[in-house]
């Protein structure tokens, strides 16, 4: 296939999707472009938002838009990790001997919903880890593969809702995004209103099937970055530490840890992924700043002092991006800036 | 593969705008500068003449002409001007990353449909400015310097101070004062002689000079107050007037001691002198001339009579002894007559005030040898009667004075350890214990007594010895003498 097809072929799938989700969801234009970006970016994405705000209903939307299977966890305290990635049972076989067979638990699907996943202790959101990373599960000693694509979309509720566990550092760095998502406009509200107490007369079609995903997740890697937007992109993940010399004020005061290197390669993925939709070959500058705020921000761990302040991660994302492109053309000429 | 041509001449033409948009930043900044430096030829517009303005105008151009080459000469990197090019003409990193990844040997087949797309979006770009203009700061300024430049080149020259001292000698010479008259007459008739010497200000070999010309240093205040020298240094007239106390202090010779006469020289002194030399090494009573003892007998009991009456007593008393032969007796007569003489003197020296010491302390000493006592005035109180005296130190709080420090010595070398040996007294020697052992003395006892009975008298005569001390000493001299 022709390269300008297989871009092609890329920006109109991207486009499918986006149409058919855009069908259920009104508004929430940031979060479908996430969870559509990290769905072609090869990552997970985090949903945070208030009960009630269209989160389930999104990737449900989403899901019924792919030909891939899809599973559901609700996430609860009592639940274990055996729950999600299955166990072994012992079976009875037609001779009447006995014998442990691995009963695939709900990891084991395409698309995975991980609904509320802060309701669930620590031990059991760790037990996502393994098969978010590697895309595998070990139970038993034995190590399965999950099936391609995998793709994880987890819902939460803010942390300060009660009965919900913080997710831990370790997980939250395995989610490649993390969308916000937030009460809708007026506009918007009635438009919710409309669709959805009538009855329901959308069809969602399937657009995309997994291998077609597989490939088009092989394109965006094709796609090139300069050498100057890289160093953008390196720059603002070093602005987040506290440590960092050029770091910003806010950042040194409020930050107790910065970005990991994920949080960079997340930038440059989903810049990639944002530059194919647009029918661009190459990542730009601006890309960058609109994968930084979904990259970084559960990237970054307050202090104490962030906490008590209320700081916003998102105000402290775009203060290092700012930071990061006065550092990155400090040394130059005026004219070449 | 796409041939990107187009893509070099969109980045070589921002090349070039960007060389011109630096061509007149430096330039603005180099004529600024240069007419800032063009201020000073048309300063010295009188030294520099009529060639100033032109020397001004000059460097003005220079210097343009020089930020204008330093712009020039900067180096424009493709990939910044390529980043420039995008980032003004909305390319979206288009241009940047086609020309970096183009030459890269691990691009990706998408790199060639960046290339074309890059292509296919500068085409559709209008021809546009991608640089803007910036002004540097200096630019606001510049109207500042040229028009001081103009003002400078149209107005008359500038009248600059010479790097001269004024000359005060010629003006020293017509407001010279009334007293330097004379002088100034005499170096008139100086000048108008045809004298080879040059005549200059006086150098400090030329002070020197007449210093040393003067008698002694006794007679430096005159120097001082030369007026001939004071007119040629302005600042000793100031010294003169603002007066020294070192200088005063010269004038104030009446309130200071004469030092050059010679208070010690007394009779008593010559008589103390002559026991010296009579007694001197070591000779014992029967070894001094009969003759010398009889004439300074004589000359005591002479003295005596005019200042000691106990003197002369003494002195006589020797005279008959030395008539018996007793020469042993007649120097110890000699020596009473002379501690006699000796008393006296000091008295006659208490009450001159002559006796050294603080002055208040002398008067008091004379206060204490007179009958005249005043009670009730603290100067004229008996300081022996409850307070000791020091001398040169005034009055103490022991009746007795303060205690003459002791040696650092221990027990060993202030004692000695022994038994007398037999034999003539004048000569005993003594069998000796302990450290002394080893080293025994060899030094005859009688001879020995007689030096240090000396050194005592002399010690005493010096006023070594407290006033107060002296009886004692002497007794213990006194004691020794009897065994």
């Amino acid at each position: 296939m022709a390269q300008d097809a297989r871009v092609q072929e890329f920006v109109k799938s991207f486009q499918s999707l986006h149409s058919e989700v855009q069908k259920v969801i009104v508004g929430h234009d940031d979060v479908i472009l996430s969870v559509l970006i990290g769905l072609f970016a090869g990552g997970h994405v985090l949903l945070e938002g208030a009960p009630g705000l269209g989160k389930t209903l999104l990737v449900r939307t989403l899901a019924e838009g792919l030909e891939l299977s899809f599973s559901r966890i609700q996430f609860t305290p009592d639940l274990m990790p055996a729950d999600i990635v299955g166990t072994n049972i012992i079976v009875e076989d037609t001779n009447g001997r006995k014998r442990f067979e691995f009963q695939q638990g709900p990891i084991f699907g395409h698309i995975l919903l991980a609904d509320e996943i802060n309701r669930a202790t620590p031990k059991t959101q760790s037990a996502l880890l393994e098969g978010m990373q590697e895309g595998s599960v070990t139970v038993g000693g034995a190590t399965r593969p999950l099936p391609a694509p995998f793709f994880v979309l987890a819902t939460q509720n803010p942390i300060e809702m009660e009965g919900t566990y913080p997710l831990p550092e370790a997980q939250l760095d395995r989610f490649i995004f993390k969308a916000r998502v937030r009460y809708p406009a007026i506009e918007e509200l009635n438009a919710i209103i409309e669709r959805t107490t009538r009855p329901r007369e959308v069809e969602v079609r399937r657009v995309l099937s997994g291998p077609v995903v597989l490939r088009l997740r092989e394109l965006v890697r094709e796609v090139p970055i300069v050498s100057h937007v890289r160093d953008l992109v390196s720059l603002i993940v070093m602005t987040t530490h506290p440590g960092f010399e050029h770091a910003p004020e806010i950042t040194k005061r409020f930050v107790r840890y910065g970005s990991s290197p994920r949080g960079a390669q997340a930038m440059v993925l989903g810049a990639k992924v944002l530059a194919l939709s647009q029918g661009r070959y190459n990542v730009s500058a601006e890309d960058i700043r609109a994968m930084a705020a979904p990259a970084l921000r559960h990237r970054i761990i307050l202090n104490f002092e962030g906490e008590a302040e209320g700081v916003d991660s998102d105000t402290i994302v775009a203060r290092a991006v700012e930071s990061s492109e006065r550092l990155a053309v400090r040394e130059k000429e005026v004219f070449l800036r | 593969m796409v041939d990107p041509t187009r893509l070099d001449r969109l980045v070589r033409g921002v090349a070039r705008q960007v060389r011109r948009r630096r061509l007149e930043f430096y330039g603005l900044k180099g004529a600024f500068y240069g007419a800032v430096a063009a201020v000073v030829p048309l300063l010295a517009k009188g030294l520099v003449g009529p060639a100033a303005a032109a020397v001004a105008v000059a460097l003005v151009a220079l210097g343009a002409a020089a930020g204008a080459l330093w712009g020039l000469a900067l180096a424009t990197p493709r990939a910044d001007v390529a980043r420039v090019a995008d980032r003004a003409l909305g390319l979206e990193d288009r241009v940047a990353t086609a020309f970096e990844w183009a030459a890269r040997p691990d691009r990706t087949p998408l790199v060639d449909l960046l290339v074309a797309d890059a292509i296919a979006h500068v085409e559709r770009l209008a021809s546009s400015q991608a640089v803007r203009r910036v002004l540097p700061g200096e630019a606001r300024l510049l109207p500042l310097p040229l028009l001081v430049v103009l003002v400078l080149a149209v107005a008359p020259a500038v009248r600059l101070p010479v790097n001269r001292l004024p000359d005060f000698s010629a003006h020293s010479d017509v407001e010279g004062s009334p007293d330097r008259t004379g002088k100034l007459e005499e170096s008139e008739q100086t000048l108008a002689k045809p004298d080879p010497i040059k005549v200059g200000p006086l150098s400090e070999r030329d002070l020197e000079r007449a210093s040393a010309s003067l008698v002694s240093a006794g007679d430096r205040p005159a120097l001082f107050k030369d007026t001939a020298l004071g007119g040629q240094r302005p600042d000793f007239n100031s010294f003169l007037k603002k007066g020294d106390e070192r200088l005063k202090l010269l004038e104030q010779i009446d309130a200071l001691p004469d030092l050059r006469s010679d208070f010690t020289q007394s009779d008593y002194k010559m008589m103390l002198e002559q026991t010296k030399a009579l007694t001197a090494e070591g000779l014992r009573p029967d070894q001094v001339p009969p003759q010398k003892l009889r004439e300074l007998l004589e000359e005591m009991e002479q003295k005596g009579r005019k200042e000691a009456p106990q003197a002369a007593q003494n002195a006589s008393q020797g005279l008959r002894a030395l008539d018996r032969g007793d020469q042993a007796k007649a120097l110890d007569a000699m020596n009473r007559s002379l501690n006699t003489l000796r008393r006296a003197e000091e008295e006659r020296k208490g009450a001159l005030n002559l006796s050294g010491g603080k002055q208040g302390e002398t008067g008091r000493r004379s206060s204490d040898s007179g009958d005249s006592k005043e009670p009730g005035n603290p100067e004229q109180e008996d300081p022996g009667g409850s307070k000791g005296l020091e001398p040169g130190k005034g009055p103490s709080d022991h009746p007795q004075g303060e205690a003459t420090p002791r040696l650092a010595a221990t027990p060993r070398d202030s004692s000695l350890e022994g038994d007398p040996r037999s034999g003539k007294k004048d000569s005993i020697e003594t069998n000796t214990y302990g450290r002394a052992a080893r080293v025994p003395s060899r030094l005859p006892v009688g001879s020995a007594f007689e030096q240090y009975q000396r050194m005592m008298e002399e010690a005493i005569a010096r006023e070594q010895v407290p006033r107060d001390y002296q009886p004692q000493v002497k007794d213990y001299f006194r004691a020794l003498s009897e065994k």
